[in-house]
């Protein structure tokens, strides 16, 4: 926790210091989009990388060793409750200040703004599917003589392959959805920009230039789903094989591709180079997988800086306090705190109420199933900026301004909702529905008796995932530069953006988001941990 | 048990202790010889430590206090000389049959083509001949627990470890995996020298072994060591010594 204000602190001494800087306007010919693209897909990339071999290397060592779990699990979840954009400031403060603003400091800066939004969800898969390790098969692998290497490939990789390729998937959906953010970078008077197409989903919308922002976003729709046909679902078809007999309820993903594996030429690329392929490939990955995450040393340089970075600007945020004069935009966050605190409760309970009829609607279709699947996760990974022309119309037609901002924000907390409600649905056993049938219950008995009950496990989940994100959203959505104007309502997230933005106030910056990571981590201790725990001990579906 | 010669020892159990949360006893203190050539059973009520002195005697599991000693030598880390039938089979379903029986030959540091040809013979051996190429998922439970032997076995291990091995079997299956077991440890083409069975079964131990350890619980202690060896062989069930000797040892348990 303490290393936590720190690192928060550090940001307003180094943005206090931070020059002035501006960034040149993106050139927004259509004609540049592929560029951009394959510009934001290099940093994508990069940051997956990065966030994968991190999270095998933290995840692993969590569940093999009980000491290091102890340090592990709570650090990764109270930083995972860092509203992301939280982060923002902190990062391009120190990125942009170690290289003295050169272009490459701009991008390791944006390359860890992304990381940020994948590495959690992949650490934790990895402990869960490690954790929840038959303990037969430990054993048997221990008793056969795997170490090392061959441990790696043969056990640690595959056990956590499934879950890897789910939560890649998410990490991905959310790396687009943060794309903007992490390209426009600012920090007080300090503003830089890279060539991407996050940025120029920003700027065609800042600029007012809409029918460029639509052929951004029809280029980010078509990579998505082109993702999801090449690469999610051949891997989700491949990792079947990877998972354990006794199987409970396993997250649920769009099986697009399985239209490709009938083609006879897929198959046969498949069984002659794929397979062996991905044979080699796992031999690699134990390989590199062993020399560096096993080791200690590499372990510990993974953790002190973090220790050190804690300490620093820990000793930073003291005089940030100490020796200027309190801000007097300090009085006024306990208030915005609870404005924001009813958005988000308001964004959680409407996603709740429209999800579950949806969800009921899919499940009833079977064949609708796949490809709304698809179209949820496609519209999950479109950035929220993308909707503000929309709203900003909607404002024009009368719509207030706090009723733009909880309609926005509803755009970045629905679809988690959804999506685990359609998951939970989908893993009801089919006896279940049948049983209900035959004994006669109605259509309306069956959703009370049978889809209520079963989904409220993913139900809760969905809750408290869209909860984490909600602040992210009030981040975005309590203020909002469109076309040349601001939009603001009055919360936690506007005054965090106007003292990151407008008058580079770290008291404001640090206290506003100490306030919003306490709110987060004492609501996820004191109501979701214990709601969560209570609704899995009596609604698990395998008894 | 007087008598027994180092030499005709493979494995001894001394003072053997196990704690769990350092406080609680749930084994223990143990002595027990495994013999060369014998086929010793394990017996006693749930809960009563079988598979913890089954993980021991395997290396898998540290005792608390106490020692192994295998060959004159105190045993740490895994026991390279055994090996371990798993109640749930413990199959690793992303591998082929093939693939998870020559496992264990890989991290040894077989040569590809030797270690392939070894978990052929051993597949054959079990009687999977054919399914080689299958996954776990495709077989059905008795299969699977085949492929397990076979896994063990290829290992060619001096000692052969089997937790409950048959007791996810339907009784058939089981029967006929007994058969088997006994089969192969007396055929010349296995190099196991001796067997440790835990079972919660009477039947099965008394129709198995040459001798059957009872165990007692709280914590677990040997209560007696039942010496089988006159029992004449084949053991039918319900054959009068039998049956007679089986209504002993419930009386032990009892
Ligand atoms: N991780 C653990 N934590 C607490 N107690 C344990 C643990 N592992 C084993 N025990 C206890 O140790 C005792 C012996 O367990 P063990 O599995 O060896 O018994 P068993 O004779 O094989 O029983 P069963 O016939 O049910 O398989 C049990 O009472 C069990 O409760
Ligand atoms: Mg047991």
């Amino acid at each position: 926790m303490a290393a936590l204000a720190g690192l928060t602190a550090l940001a307003f001494f180094a943005s206090a210091s931070l020059r002035p800087h501006d960034a040149p306007a993106l050139e927004l010919r259509p004609a540049l989009l592929p560029a951009y693209l394959a510009l934001s897909l290099l940093r994508l990339a990069a940051a997956y990388a990065l966030a994968l071999l991190a999270a095998l290397a933290i995840g692993h060592a969590a569940a093999r060793s009980v000491a290091a779990r102890r340090v592990i699990l709570p650090v990764l979840d109270v930083l995972q409750s860092v509203p992301i954009l939280g982060f923002f400031p902190v990062a391009v403060a120190f990125f942009i200040r170690v290289t003295a603003g050169s272009a490459l400091g701009v991008e390791a800066a944006a390359v860890f703004l992304i990381f940020t939004c994948m590495f959690w969800n992949l650490a934790f898969g990895v402990y869960e599917s490690l954790a929840t390790l038959p303990e037969d098969i430990a054993l048997a692998a221990r008793q056969l003589g795997l170490r090392g290497a061959s441990r790696w490939s043969r056990l640690v990789l595959p056990a956590v392959f499934p879950n890897l390729v789910y939560n890649s998937l998410l990490s991905w959906a959310n790396g687009f959805y943060f794309l903007i953010a992490s390209e426009i970078i600012a920090v007080g008077p300090a503003r830089y920009t890279l060539p991407g197409l996050g940025s120029y989903l920003a700027q065609s919308v800042v600029a007012g230039r809409y029918e460029q922002t639509a052929a951004a976003l029809l280029c980010l729709v078509a990579v998505t789903a082109a993702m999801h046909l090449l690469v999610w679902g051949p891997l989700e078809t491949y990792a079947e094989r990877f998972h354990f007999d006794e199987s409970g309820d396993r997250p649920q993903v769009p099986r697009v591709a399985r239209v490709l594996m009938r083609s006879r030429l897929v198959r046969a690329l498949i069984g002659r180079v794929v397979v062996p392929g991905s044979e080699a490939a796992f031999r690699f990955a134990g390989r590199a997988l062993d020399a560096v995450a096993s080791r200690r040393a590499l372990q510990a340089v993974l953790v002190l800086p973090l220790v050190a970075l804690g300490v620093l600007a820990a000793r930073h945020a003291w005089r940030t306090f100490a020796e200027a004069p309190l801000s007097p935009a300090l009085a006024g966050l306990p208030v915005d705190l609870v404005l924001s605190l009813l958005r988000v409760g308001f964004g959680v309970g409407a996603s709740a109420l429209l999800a579950v009829p949806l969800a009921a609607l899919v499940a009833s279709r079977p064949a609708w199933r796949g490809p709304s699947l698809a179209v949820i996760q496609i519209a999950a990974s479109v950035p929220a900026a993308a909707f503000f022309p929309l709203i900003v119309a909607l404002v024009a037609r009368g719509l207030g301004l706090e009723g733009a901002a909880l309609l926005l924000s509803l755009t970045t907390m629905f679809w988690y909702v959804l999506f685990n409600v359609m998951g939970a649905a989908a893993a009801i056993p089919r006896e279940m529905n049948e049983a209900a049938r035959s004994l006669g219950l109605s259509r309306l008995g069956r959703l009370r008796h049978v889809f209520l009950p079963a989904v409220l496990p993913g139900l809760v989940t969905g809750c408290l995932t869209a909860w984490g994100a909600g602040w992210n959203a009030m981040i975005l959505c309590e203020y909002l530069v469109v076309d040349g104007r601001t939009y603001a309502v009055r919360g936690i997230g506007a005054a965090l953006d106007r003292a990151t933005y407008e008058t580079a106030d770290p008291q404001v910056i640090a206290a506003s988001l100490a306030l919003m990571i306490a709110m987060i981590v004492g609501v996820n201790r004191a109501f979701w941990a214990p709601l969560y725990q209570r609704v899995t001990t009596r609604y698990k579906l395998d008894a | 048990m007087s008598g027994t010669t180092d030499a005709d020892v493979l494995l001894r159990v001394r003072q053997v202790e196990q704690f769990y949360d350092r406080r609680i006893r749930i084994l223990g203190p143990v002595d027990l010889d495994v013999r060369d050539g014998e086929f010793l059973s394990l017996v006693g009520p749930s809960g009563c430590g079988k598979s913890t002195l089954l993980r021991i005697v395997a290396g898998l599991l540290e005792p608390t206090a106490g020692r192994i000693d295998v060959g004159g030598v105190a045993l740490a880390g895994v026991n390279r000389q055994a090996a371990m039938v798993f109640q749930s089979f413990a199959l690793f379903p992303w591998m082929s049959v093939v693939e998870n029986v020559a496992l264990g030959l890989e991290a040894r540091g077989m040569a590809p083509l030797e270690r392939l040809k070894r978990a052929e013979k051993y597949i054959d051996l079990v009687g999977l001949s054919g399914y080689e190429r299958a996954f776990p998922k495709e077989l059905s439970r008795g299969m699977k627990q085949l492929v397990g032997l076979a896994r063990a076995l290829a290992l060619e291990p001096e000692l052969l470890c089997m937790d409950e091995p048959f007791s996810a079997l339907d009784v058939l299956t089981a029967r006929a995996m007994r058969d088997l077991v006994l089969d192969l440890w007396k055929s010349p083409e296995v190099k196991t020298k001796s067997i440790l069975l835990v079972t919660h079964s009477i039947e099965e131990a008394v129709a198995l072994s040459d001798r059957v350890v009872v165990l007692r619980a709280n914590p677990g202690r040997i209560a007696e060591v039942v010496d089988l060896a006159d029992l004449p062989r084949p053991r039918r069930p319900g054959a009068a010594a039998v049956s007679e000797v089986v209504d002993r040892m419930y009386g032990l348990l009892a």
